[in-house]
Formats: C-alpha cells, sequence, structure tokens
C-alpha cells in the first residue's frame, strides 16, 4: 500500500468541503494512504510571501520539517495549488539555495534538508499503476459528458518546479477524466491564471479574468468545468452569477448595479457547474451526491451529472 | 546608495539581467493582467534598462500581478520578471509607498495565520472589507456559505499557533 504525508491546505476546512470529501474517497478506493501531518500551519499563500521572502519560506517550512521528521521516507502530497506551490517553492530553495537553507533552520530553529517530493493530486493520479488502478476502481461511466480542463496556473508553472512537459496544453487531467468515459474538450484557458487572491483586493480589475475562461469553456461546447485547486473552483464558482448577471445587463444596454448583479440569480441555462477533477473520478467510482455534499457547490451540479450517466438506472440512483 | 545601485540590487537578488531582455512584447501579451496595469511586464523591463526605479516603485504594475508565470514561461530569455516584481514590492514597502490596498489583505491574512495558525477565511474576508471599505464585496455569497457550512465561524486555533506566531516573529526580525 502507498502511503502519503497529506498536507490538507486551510481551504479543506471550509470552502473545499467536498472537493475534501471526494480526495478522501477517491484514495481510500484506490488503497492510498494519506497521513495527515500533524497539527499543521497555514503555508501563507500568497501573502505572506508578498510581505516578506523570510515568512514565505518559513511558514511552509514547519510542516514540511514535520513531515521529514516522523515519516521522512514519505513524499508531501497537498490538494490545493497554491499550497502546492509554496511547499515546492520552499522545498527547492532548501535544496539549490544554500543561503535559504541556512534561513530557513535558523529561524525554524530545527534541521531541515528537503528530502522528499511535495506532489499534488494529479502527479499522483496519474503515475502509471494508479491510472490503472482507477481505471479499475470505476464502477459507472458517462456518456455525452463534455468537459473542460483547468489546471490554474500553479499545477503547471514555474516549469521548473512542476516539471509540467506542455505549460501550454497540460494533459494530466484531461487523461484522467477521459477514463471516466467524460470527452475533453480543447480549449485556450486551460492555464490562464484566474486572478487568484486578487479577485478580493482588485476585484475590478480581475473579474474579467475568471469570466473570460468561463465564457471559453462555454463556447468550446463544454457541460462542466473541471478544477485541481480550490481557489480557482471558488473563483470560478462564488462569483460566476455576479459575472454573467453583468453581461446580460452590458447586452441589453443597461447599467449595472453591482448589488443587484450579485443578489439576483442569473439565468440556469447560462451557468456552468465547476467541478473538481477527484470529484468527478469520486462519482464515477460510485459515490453518491449526498455523500459529497454536492449541494455545497454554488452552482448546482446533480441535473448535469444525472443526465450524463451511460447507464440510465444510474440517473434515478444517484442524489 | 544611489537608485542606480538599488535598482542593480534588486535586478541582483531577483537573478535578472536587464539586457536579457530585447523587448518582443510576449510577456506583455500573455499577461491576463496587462490591460489593468500602468505598463505590463515589457515596460517594467524597459524601466528597468533605462534605470527608472522611481517609476517601477510607484507603478500599478507591482501590486496587479497575480503571479501567474505565464511571462516567465512564454519568454523566449527565461526573463524572471515575477520576481523582479517581488524584489520591487519588498522595496516600496521599505519606502512606504502605497498604491494599491493589497498590502491589507496580506497584513490581515498574516495576523490571521499568527492568531489561529490557519487561515480564517471568514474573519480575513470580513476584516478585509471593513479595511478596504468594500462593504458589500462578495456578501451575496454568504448566507450559502453559512447554510452549506462552507464557512467556519468558529475555527479553533491549531496546537501551536504560538509556535507558529513565534516562527513569523523570527522570520520578520530576520529581514530587519
Amino acid at each position: 500500500m502507498k502511503r502519503y504525508a497529506y498536507f490538507p491546505g486551510c481551504a479543506s476546512e471550509s470552502t473545499a468541503k467536498s472537493t475534501t470529501l471526494a480526495n478522501e474517497f477517491v484514495f481510500g478506493a484506490l488503497g492510498i494512504d494519506l497521513i495527515e501531518i500533524e497539527d499543521w500551519n497555514c503555508c501563507g499563500a500568497t501573502s505572506a510571501h508578498t510581505l516578506s521572502d523570510t515568512v514565505g519560506l518559513a511558514l511552509p517550512a514547519r510542516p514540511l520539517a514535520q513531515a521529514e521528521e516522523e515519516w521522512p521516507d514519505l513524499d508531501i502530497v497537498t490538494g490545493c495549488a497554491s499550497c502546492y506551490a509554496r511547499l515546492k517553492v520552499t522545498n527547492h530553495r532548501v535544496r539549490t539555495d544554500k543561503e535559504a537553507r541556512f534561513i530557513v533552520e535558523k529561524v525554524l530553529g530545527k534541521p531541515y534538508e528537503a528530502k522528499r517530493e511535495v506532489l499534488n493530486f494529479l502527479d499522483i493520479l496519474s503515475g502509471e499503476d494508479e491510472r490503472k488502478a482507477v481505471e479499475n476502481a470505476l464502477l459507472r461511466r458517462f456518456k455525452n459528458l463534455k468537459v473542460a480542463c483547468y489546471y490554474g496556473c500553479l499545477n503547471v508553472r514555474p516549469a521548473e518546479l512542476t516539471g509540467v512537459e506542455d505549460r501550454e496544453n497540460p494533459q494530466a487531467m484531461d487523461e484522467l477524466a477521459a477514463l471516466t468515459g467524460a470527452e475533453p474538450v480543447d480549449w485556450g484557458f486551460k492555464s490562464e491564471c484566474c486572478g487568484a487572491a486578487h479577485q478580493n483586493d482588485a476585484a475590478f480589475e480581475t473579474r474579467p479574468l475568471a469570466a473570460r475562461i468561463i465564457e471559453n469553456a462555454r463556447a468550446c461546447g463544454a457541460d462542466i468545468i473541471l478544477t485541481a485547486c480550490p481557489m480557482c473552483q471558488l473563483n470560478l464558482e462564488m462569483r460566476q452569477s455576479e459575472y454573467i448577471r453583468k453581461r446580460e445587463d452590458k447586452l441589453r444596454g443597461k447599467p449595472s448595479f453591482p448589488l443587484f448583479s450579485m443578489v439576483l440569480p442569473p439565468d440556469p441555462n447560462e451557468t456552468i457547474p465547476v467541478l473538481s477533477i477527484t470529484e468527478l473520478l469520486a462519482i464515477a467510482m460510485g459515490a453518491g451526491g449526498r455523500r459529497l455534499e454536492l449541494d455545497a457547490h454554488f452552482v448546482p451540479v446533480g441535473n448535469v451529472i444525472s443526465k450524463a450517466f451511460r447507464d440510465e438506472n444510474e440517473s434515478e440512483v444517484f442524489i | 546608495m544611489t537608485e542606480h545601485e538599488t535598482l542593480n540590487e534588486l535586478m541582483e537578488k531577483a537573478d535578472v539581467r536587464q539586457y536579457d531582455c530585447y523587448q518582443c512584447g510576449k510577456c506583455s501579451g500573455g499577461c491576463p493582467m496587462s490591460d489593468a496595469m500602468d505598463f505590463g511586464p515589457r515596460g517594467l523591463m524597459r524601466c528597468a534598462q533605462v534605470g527608472s526605479l522611481g517609476r517601477i516603485l510607484n507603478s500599478d504594475t507591482i501590486w496587479l500581478c497575480t503571479g501567474c508565470h505565464a511571462c516567465v514561461e512564454r519568454c523566449p530569455h527565461d526573463v524572471n520578471v515575477p520576481a523582479l516584481i517581488e524584489e520591487a514590492r519588498y522595496e516600496a514597502m521599505r519606502r512606504g509607498i502605497k498604491r494599491h490596498d493589497s498590502d491589507v489583505l496580506n497584513k490581515t491574512f498574516v495576523s490571521s495565520v499568527r492568531t489561529f495558525g490557519r487561515n480564517h477565511e471568514m474573519l480575513l474576508a470580513g476584516l478585509y472589507n471593513v479595511f478596504a471599505m468594500k462593504p458589500i464585496q462578495d456578501m451575496a455569497s454568504v448566507p450559502h456559505m453559512m447554510k452549506k457550512k462552507l464557512i467556519n465561524p468558529l475555527l479553533k486555533p491549531i496546537h501551536g499557533t504560538s509556535e507558529v506566531a513565534e516562527l513569523i516573529e523570527r522570520a520578520e526580525r530576520w529581514d530587519k
């Protein structure tokens, strides 16, 4: 049985609840053991390293050093692209930059050698054995379900950290989605930025970033968008009604009232559900909508999924 | 230290050489934020080439960068613009230049980590909306999030909270 030290990330306790349930379901079904790093702390996300380089290195180093101390032979895995980037940067800098290692060990007060790798779920699931295990664990398949796989920036870039071969047109998630019978569409915004934390502090400037991603996915005929990052997920989903309302207002030539566009639900034909890749895999592996708490999604997903099963009897069972 | 020397020091820390850039513009073409910035990554490199540190530090560009690395990815000479932007942000903060309220979000975020050891998303969004005077931003999503328990108002601090707070303090002291 394969084992990994698991860094869930802060979103796992709040906005990424259904994704976290799905992660646990998928890895349980594959027989991969995720051992949560005890008393892990926040990696600092985009904020800590923007304020100070040393704080940005020190925060991820604490859980990493702890994992190294307790399970020196386990790689670290995380379900969040931002955590992945921060842990990976710290790991990489400690390995390659002697000064950075000195600072980290000094500030941390204990040795840290960065012996093991930091991985994300896509890295693990696209391994040869794991892909076979996924195929064997699938209990039901989809048909006529077009998916747009959205990787986000930090799962693919910077290249020297992630090791993804084709950063403009990554394939790992498309291949996984295709295993379930879903059809990945070719589209242009696979690794475009969604605005990340700037959706809070530069809302006016970054709203169009996420809107473009949603519109391109729709234009390419996707029924759902798949993500591999809780932050992307939230940005594409939570503010979707706001973008669509604004666009509707624009088309009608009426001025848009921010409060109005936020509160009124948009035309359901215009919205596009956003799921994480592990949620799609978990559903195909037999998890029910209640078990995954799919109703926690801002954009309802139940209808699209239940219509898309290859075996029609499955639709009645689902949710 | 003269402006020129400071700029050279920033470039060195970021491991960027200004004449690696031949102004092809692939970075600005691919930058998702370039139309909101006062100049894109190519303009930033031009400022660095002509030694205009002041324009860099007083720009919105360094605060609007999302750090997506699309520019480095597409750069034919691997000029690491985000690293330079990060160094420029530190320098702007040292000089107390305030152009944007992203530092309000960042400071609130780090205080939340200091108090809870983790990111208290609800407190972060709430306090940010108060400090940045944007009371209605994203508030329409709150009822759904509360109903589905997507945000947890009663997040418990982790056991090692004081350890994390001390870690942040030591790291901040190291910078000074």
